[in-house]
């Protein structure tokens, strides 16, 4: 490590600075059009810059933090309550972190073009987005963590309401609610649990490491974990309470739905790896087998309803419910290697989607349609839009080599000592989506042409956002091993705690 | 010589039909004057309790009593004759402008 | 007797003593002034009355300021201005300073300028006053009624206006008939203790331990809590309010939804938890149900209304019912939670009636919520603010309403009420629902009118301004103002 960064706020400024480039746009809100999208970006990419910044700090852990953590913060912020603006930052965040700033970046790309009208709005509620999301995967404190759980809601709602196609406002509102109504729960139990703690201790804190081992009666720590998984599981969203999202993502403007599949679905996950199960690890343990099934479940029933799909925005929202299925049954393992499948499938599964929604958001905005059936013969008339669809598909079904192949591997692997039915099951989902994705692809890019539609091959900006989606996806498929070092301390440190 | 339970049970008889009254009434005035029948079923409950206890207190509250009355007597009639004035009726049945 | 309730330190207790009442002091004699000056200047002057009230709110909340710390009880027991009753003071004077920032521009337009509204609203402000530092009865009985006979007018104040006059007519009727039931409730607890002094009956009870089984003392418990649920619009005793909110002039509906709220809220707490802490399990058992009915009913009924003034009417009753929470758990947090909520229940109320203000206008009240298709761009600033104050209504981060129901749900955890704080969550999830259409119009449908007749006076923006600081700082950084609310707590 060359330089020195302790003391260096990155993680505030991680937080801060999407946000605070989104307020630069308001004052240009009625002048100046031609600085709108280049400050957006500019702040996407600084974003970008200063989470590659924290990968060097991985080499030496934060003074004073907890085990695991290289960049740490923590100032008293609401002394009433005990409640501390506490941020770190360990391997897991880490990915996470510059998989949400990649992902920004893609989602300004991917909405250059179609996004017209209050444009500003656009780019600042991206950001505000951004600024949410990193918050999520830094927060310490139980109390920051939820507000910014909440924070992630807001600009969601109106990106989906405002820029959205077809019955939007119902899927905004749906999406709000959903979500909402679990996460107050989740807040309750994070009032009990606070409570439990004082009351043993004398000591009132939200923070996540002094709550952490407080003795809860395993009858209330099961309702307490129930609320958190809760909470998790619809933004997962596991099978049953995944109704929201085909609706979210089909009805959401391009940059929406990358955002949405891309990273908000990760924070679920992300919560129950973080809080839910260090929190309460006996309920966890014993509610792990009902994750299992839902995860099962939701990865052969999202695969079963994506074939049946005809719009193809609904047909990778559906894929995107079985792959995070893949992620709770590693979660639900929760043994070192599919713990380390699941995350690593959690930044797989970020790219690769975001990538098809990308590639979905350009055939949409050159056609006008998202209908399987309007397409067909695209391949000869856009060869390299067409060969990057085809590798997304490939990528997103599971293709050795790329990186989703991967992470189901991990997975499978980690949790087949855990539970052989699981892995039987969960192995048939490897095999379906390769079904629905074939069918896609034959239909769209080799299937005659049955309208005349008009389109237009992949631009330069374009064709450089592709490539270097496809580019990480290869590397991450080639070679995990950099991702795999990153996850082994946390991982080892997670797992632990949980025998 | 009449006990303390006898002004109470009169009271609450004369407090029943005043609140019988403001519900089943229709005529605004009539319903102002069983409130009125009301605060003064309280009024004398408690000057029943002030003498029975002997204790200045309840006689002390009836005079407020009396005069807030007064006080409210005053700006309900007057709201009542600007109602008549727009409306040319003060039956609660025609306080249906909005969903009652 | 009455000795023995009040520490040593809480100066001069029997006897005149001005200090304690101060604030309502001055605020009656500028109130009494301005009802005089009104009657020398003609109509265009009248906006000075507004300004001239406004320096009296803010030298009466110096007054205010001035006394925390420093409890003072008077007039032989009968009030005591502790932290308690300043923080609701506090309280009552932002509501009615806000209200009158938002008065001046509603009067103009609709042509009803007639200067007595000042004086008015101050003078439900010292009843409000009154009755949160109330220790008697019947200081609490008047201070209520200066209250009411005030808010009546108010409520009918447009007197052209039919809907006015319906509003004030039906709020009289029933804001009587609640006081019967009030006084009623009074005169049996006094019967029952053979006094009227909060400590003195809290004081008899504990000594005659036999007195709780007295059927009248339970029947005044019961029917002063019926009188108290009429004043803070607690299911099933709401029935007056979406009419009386829909029909009174929108600034006055904006000031009723709050501060008279807030003082019934005060009283209700002072006479509860310090006069009858014996019955605690009786009557926190009562709440709970009242509290439940309320969030639930108001939640439910807000759903399907379309006229926003109604919409704010039953969200307002369900903001009651929280507030109920944080009494029902009737514990440190959950009380301070009480005073926390509202106060910034205030900002956020009055801001988003501030809005419905200025999208009126004269004849067309533009209450619908269609009429608020495409506001939030054409008019964005506006439109923000309108955001900030329904997010804050809907408890969501990092705005002050948040804070609040998170401070009266982990009350009524801690006193072992789980159940209450669920369905507390579960109803505001409900309630963001009717929140989030109006934000669904503003944003999200194309706009069928131009808004150019919107004109911002001054005085609005400030209010808006104020609301909007009001809202968020307490919500980013609640330090100060828990501190304050738990000072101020009656344990």
């Amino acid at each position: 490590m060359g330089y020195d960064m302790t003391g260096f706020p990155f993680l505030t400024i991680l937080i801060f600075l999407p946000l605070a480039t989104g307020l630069c746009l308001l004052p240009v809100w009625n002048c100046r059009p031609d600085l709108w999208r280049p400050v957006a970006l500019a702040g996407a990419i600084a974003e970008l810059g200063v989470a590659c910044l924290c990968w060097p700090a991985a080499a030496a852990p934060a003074k004073g933090a907890p085990a695991g953590f290289f960049l740490f913060e923590d100032y008293p912020w609401i002394a009433e309550f005990g409640i501390r603006y506490t941020l770190g930052m360990d391997g897991l965040s880490l990915l996470l972190v510059i998989l949400t700033a990649f992902v920004t970046l893609i989602a300004m790309l991917a909405s250059w073009r179609p996004v017209i009208d209050r444009v500003p709005l656009h780019y600042l509620l991206i950001l505000a987005m951004e600024s949410g999301i990193m918050g999520v995967f830094l927060s310490l404190d139980l109390f920051l963590f939820y507000l910014f759980w909440e924070l992630m809601l807001i600009p969601m709602f109106f990106l989906i309401g405002i820029w959205g196609h077809g019955r939007r406002i119902y899927s905004a509102i749906k999406f709000f609610l959903f979500t909402l109504a679990g996460s107050l729960l989740m807040l309750l139990a994070i009032i009990t649990l606070y409570l439990i703690h004082g009351s043993q201790t004398g000591v009132y804190t939200f923070s996540l490491y002094g709550l952490i081992g407080t003795v809860v009666p395993h009858s209330t720590a099961l309702w307490l974990y129930g609320a958190f998984l809760l909470a998790f599981a619809i933004k997962f969203p596991l099978f049953p309470l995944h109704t929201w999202l085909p609706d979210a993502h089909t009805d959401a403007p391009t940059a929406g739905s990358v955002i949405l599949a891309g990273l908000l679905l990760k924070t679920g996950a992300y919560g129950l790896v973080r809080f839910g199960y260090p929190l309460f690890p006996a309920a966890a343990a014993t509610l792990s087998p009902l994750l299992m099934v839902m995860a099962v479940t939701g990865i052969l029933y999202a695969s079963w309803i994506a074939f049946a799909q005809s719009d193809m925005k609904r047909l990778v929202a559906y894929s995107s419910v079985g792959h995070m299925g893949f992620v709770a049954l590693g979660i639900a393992a929760w043994t070192p290697v599919a713990l380390s499948g699941a995350i690593l499938q959690m930044v797989n599964h970020g790219i690769t989607t975001s990538a098809m929604f990308a590639m979905i958001g350009m055939l949409d905005e050159r056609t006008g349609t998202r209908e399987i059936d309007a397409y067909g013969n695209v391949w000869g008339k856009a060869p390299r839009l067409s060969f990057f669809f085809l590798f997304f598909a490939m990528a997103s079904a599971g293709l050795p080599g790329l990186n989703n192949f991967v992470g189901e591997f991990l997975i499978l692997t980690g949790s087949f000592k855990v539970s052989h039915l699981a892995v039987a099951l969960a192995g048939i989902g490897v095999i379906l989506p390769l079904v629905y994705t074939v069918r896609l692809i034959q239909e769209l890019l080799f299937q005659e042409e049955r309208r005349p539609l008009i389109i237009p091959d992949l631009t330069v900006t374009e064709c450089g956002m592709v490539v270097v989606m496809a580019c990480l996806d290869l590397y991450i498929g080639l070679h995990p091993g950099p991702l795999l070092d990153m996850l082994h301390s946390p991982v080892a440190i997670l797992t632990g705690g949980a025998g | 010589m009449l006990s303390l339970h006898s002004y109470l049970i009169l009271s609450a008889i004369l407090f029943s039909i005043g609140a019988i009254g403001v519900l089943i009434r229709r005529n605004a005035i009539v319903i102002f004057m069983c409130v009125e029948l009301m605060l003064n079923s309280v009024n004398l409950t408690f000057i029943a309790f002030s003498k029975y206890l002997g204790n200045m207190d309840g006689q002390i509250f009836v005079f407020f009593v009396m005069t807030v009355a007064a006080a409210e007597a005053a700006v309900g009639l007057a709201l009542m004759i600007a109602f008549y004035k727009n409306r040319e009726s003060i039956d609660v049945e025609d306080l249906n402008l909005m969903k009652w | 007797m009455d000795m023995l309730q009040f520490p040593a330190n809480i100066a001069a207790a029997a006897g005149v003593n001005f200090a304690a009442i101060m604030p309502e002091v001055i605020l009656s004699v500028i109130a009494m002034a301005l009802l005089l000056v009104n009657v020398f200047i003609n109509s265009e002057q009248k906006a000075y009355l507004g300004y001239l009230s406004l320096i009296g709110i803010v030298v009466t909340f110096f007054s205010v300021v001035s006394g925390w710390g420093a409890p003072q009880s008077g007039f032989n027991n009968s009030v005591l201005q502790d932290n308690f009753s300043l923080f609701f003071k506090g309280t009552f004077l932002v509501s009615a300073f806000l209200t009158i920032l938002i008065t001046d521009q509603y009067l103009k337009r609709e042509e009803c300028n007639w200067g007595e509204i000042y004086p008015l609203i101050l003078f439900a402000t010292v009843g409000m006053m009154l009755m949160a530092s109330g220790t008697d009865l019947m200081t609490i009985f008047l201070g209520l009624e200066v209250l009411s006979v005030s808010l009546y007018v108010l409520a009918g104040f447009n007197r052209a206006n039919l809907k006015s006059n319906e509003a004030g007519l039906k709020y009289f009727l029933l804001g009587a008939f609640s006081t019967g039931f009030l006084l009623y409730g009074m005169a049996l607890i006094y019967g029952s203790t053979g006094t009227t002094r909060v400590a003195a009956i809290a004081s008899y009870i504990s000594q005659n331990g036999m007195v709780l089984s007295n059927p009248m003392l339970v029947a005044g418990m019961l029917l002063m809590a019926v009188g108290f649920s009429f004043k803070i619009a607690a299911a099933p005793f709401h029935m007056w309010t979406p009419d009386v909110y829909e029909g009174a002039p929108t600034p006055m509906t904006a000031f009723m939804s709050v501060g008279p709220k807030a003082a019934g809220f005060a009283a209700f707490l002072r006479v509860f938890i310090v006069a009858l802490p014996a019955m605690k399990a009786d009557w926190s058992e009562l709440l709970w149900v009242l509290a439940v009915l309320t969030m639930t009913v108001g939640n439910i009924t807000a759903l399907k209304q379309t006229n926003i003034k109604r919409m704010l009417a039953y969200s307002s009753i369900a903001h009651a019912g929280y507030v109920l929470v944080g009494f029902t758990a009737g514990n440190a947090v959950g009380t301070a939670g009480v005073l926390f909520y509202m106060l910034s229940y205030a900002f956020m109320n009055i801001g988003a009636f501030a809005i419905i203000v200025l999208v009126g206008r004269k004849g067309e009240e533009n209450n619908n919520v269609s009429d608020y298709a495409g506001f939030g761009f054409k008019h964005p600033v506006l439109g923000m603010c309108m955001s900030i104050f329904l997010f804050s209504l809907a408890g969501i981060p990092p705005a002050a309403g948040f804070i609040g129901k998170f401070y009266l749900f982990s009350g009524a955890i801690q006193a072992g009420y789980v159940w209450l704080a669920i369905i507390g969550v579960l109803n505001s999830a409900a309630s963001v629902y009717y929140y989030l259409r109006v934000m669904v119009f503003m944003y999200m449908k194309d706009p069928t009118e131009e808004f150019d007749w919107l004109a911002v006076s001054p005085s609005l923006a400030l209010c808006l301004l104020l609301s909007v600081a009001g809202v968020l700082i307490p919500g980013i950084v609640p330090g100060t103002l828990l501190d304050l609310a738990q000072k101020a707590i009656l344990m």
